[in-house]
């Protein structure tokens, strides 16, 4: 019996220790990442840096126009997939993904989600640049962000509204108000930290992105701010990728470990957001 | 076969019964939540006025009845029923074409105070947002809806504070008083007193006797003493079926049938 209980415990520490080396190893990883980028790239931070523009392909210089570039193609990213995400997730959750249609719906999400991005830049450059002839544009950039950021959003949102208890909903009704009223009035309000969270867990991933927009919306360098829609611009990954093609060079190497550690800042910045909203916007409910 | 025909409204309350108008009329009433039947082959008359009590253990069908009064189970999936529904005189589904109508007519207080993340002002005003309405008119509806459910000096300085901030039994008035603003004809309670505290279930009580003398209320308890204070009607529901019903001088006297006065001394029942 007690040989059994010794058994028991032995399996349950090793268990623990697993989970605990896991941790470990996810944690280190992300500090090695983390204090690799901060440690090399912190050396070419300063003002002058963020506020100049590039020259010499980089070489020399700062990354004014490239954050310009990345901010500006993912917040209108943001723009242009709020609304259809938030129309996509009522829709969906309007079916009930028990029904067929629903069911379908956030299958497709699901596997959107998981398509490479190499892939968005390639349909962008087929369907946009080739057979719509907009040339490269930052606005295409962005609606291919937006394609990319939308199963995020949405199934963000969605799951939101899934987490509103019924009777919010069957009091809402029981005042009289319609369902276009139900959905202003309540479904929204009370999911909208799951569309804030998802926006900019979305925005977070869009602007670290290179592949989809490296073809369609971006020119390595002679870039400054765009004057319209079919424009190019410079990113800070794709500037990143210039800058790595360099890496012979000690000042290139050193401006691009400074970039990277300029776009973690910005991802982990929109991350924290998103923390922020999940947890300080979710509406307090009824227990 | 089809029961007999329940009525509560006697002649001794109208000269000519089949003409007292009536809250609510079933007829063959069955009610369902996929192939299982919740409800069977109800029929039953609801006078105009006064509280009716529904009484019964738990899972008979009590809240199934209320919640096809006013059409709140169609948004259930799966919930279907069979028979007649008249609702203030008009058949609930071809009477109302637009649901919302019926839902103004026939207001509900659900078991679980719910008060939707805003102000207590904006909560009174949940319902009304169809009507434009001054700020003067809201303000006089507000102070009218919450002073009737006797909880505007409680909150008269605090109309901006969120509604959540309340105690769960002022949570609870806040919900009548909402339903109220909408001046309904018919007001459905399901279990309204069974999540707070004694203080503001007597607070409740005393409001649904004194809205009782003007429309019809409709109250689902499992509170037996509840409904000896509070009805003018009782009706016993068990396994689906309404076993007895008639005033409550009748249902709490000894000439109630034997399987009622059972619940009703001993709480339980062996249908």
């Amino acid at each position: 019996m007690s040989d059994r209980v010794n058994i028991r415990h032995i399996k349950e520490q090793c268990f623990a220790m697993m989970l605990r080396a896991s941790l470990f190893i996810c944690v280190s990883i992300l500090i090695f990442l983390l204090g690799s980028i901060f440690i090399k790239g912190i050396g070419a931070i300063s003002l002058e840096f963020i506020f100049t523009p590039s020259m010499e392909f980089g070489k020399s210089g700062g990354v004014f126009y490239q954050i310009l570039g990345s901010l500006l193609m993912t917040l209108v990213a943001g723009l242009l997939v709020l609304p259809l995400a938030v129309g996509t997730a009522l829709f969906q959750y309007g079916l009930n993904t028990r029904n067929g249609i629903g069911y379908l719906l956030e299958q497709s999400l699901y596997a959107l989600n998981a398509i490479p991005s190499i892939t968005y830049g390639i349909f962008g450059l087929i369907f946009f640049v080739n057979i719509l002839n907009t040339g490269i544009s930052w606005f295409v950039g962005s609606v291919i962000l937006a394609i990319m950021m939308l199963p995020t959003t949405t199934l963000s949102t969605y799951q939101a509204m899934l987490a509103i208890p019924k009777i919010y909903h069957e009091n809402a009704a029981a005042l009289g108000l319609n369902k276009g009223q139900v959905i202003r009035r309540v479904t929204l309000p009370q999911s909208f930290h799951g569309i804030v969270t998802g926006l900019l867990i979305g925005l977070a991933r869009a602007i670290g992105e290179t592949a989809p927009i490296m073809f369609i919306a971006t020119a390595f360098s002679g870039v400054s701010v765009p004057q319209s829609l079919v424009e190019p611009v410079s990113t800070l990954p794709t500037h990143i990728l210039e800058l790595a093609q360099q890496s012979t060079d000690p000042q290139a190497l050193q401006n691009a470990w400074g970039a990277s550690l300029i776009l973690v800042l910005l991802v982990s910045a929109l991350s924290l957001l998103a923390l922020f909203a999940r947890t300080r916007l979710a509406p307090r409910r009824p227990s | 076969m089809s029961p007999a025909k329940l009525s509560l409204v006697s002649s001794a309350q109208s000269g000519h019964p089949d003409m007292e108008p009536r809250s609510v009329e079933l007829e063959g009433f069955s009610a369902y939540y996929g192939k299982n039947c919740i409800i069977s082959d109800v029929s039953l008359d609801l006078p105009k006025k006064g509280v009716t009590c529904l009484v019964g253990p738990s899972g008979t069908g009590k809240s199934t009845i209320l919640r096809w009064l006013n059409r709140i189970n169609e948004d259930v999936e799966n919930a279907s029923f069979s028979g007649s529904i008249k609702v203030l005189g008009q058949d609930v589904i071809s009477g109302y074409p637009d649901v919302t109508e019926l839902r103004r007519r026939v207001g509900m207080v659900f078991q679980q105070p719910c008060v939707f993340p805003c102000s207590i002002y904006d909560n009174m005003l949940m319902g009304l947002r169809h009507k434009k309405l001054s700020k003067l008119e809201a303000r006089t509806v507000v102070e009218q809806g919450l002073k009737s459910a006797s909880l505007w000096d409680e909150v008269s300085n605090r109309l901006e504070e969120r509604a959540d901030t309340l105690s769960l039994g002022q949570q609870q008035r806040l919900c009548l008083a909402r339903a109220l603003v909408l001046n309904p004809d018919m007001l459905l309670l399901d279990e309204p007193t069974a999540s707070i505290d004694p203080v503001s279930s007597r607070a409740i009580e005393d409001l649904v006797i004194s809205l009782g003398r003007k429309i019809s209320v409709i109250m689902v308890t499992h509170n037996i003493g509840q409904a000896k204070r509070i009805s003018d009607h009782v009706v016993f529901v068990c396994d689906g079926k309404v076993v007895e019903q008639g005033s409550r001088a009748h249902m709490f006297s000894t000439r109630c049938s034997a399987k009622t006065k059972t619940y009703i001394t001993e709480e339980f029942c062996d249908c």
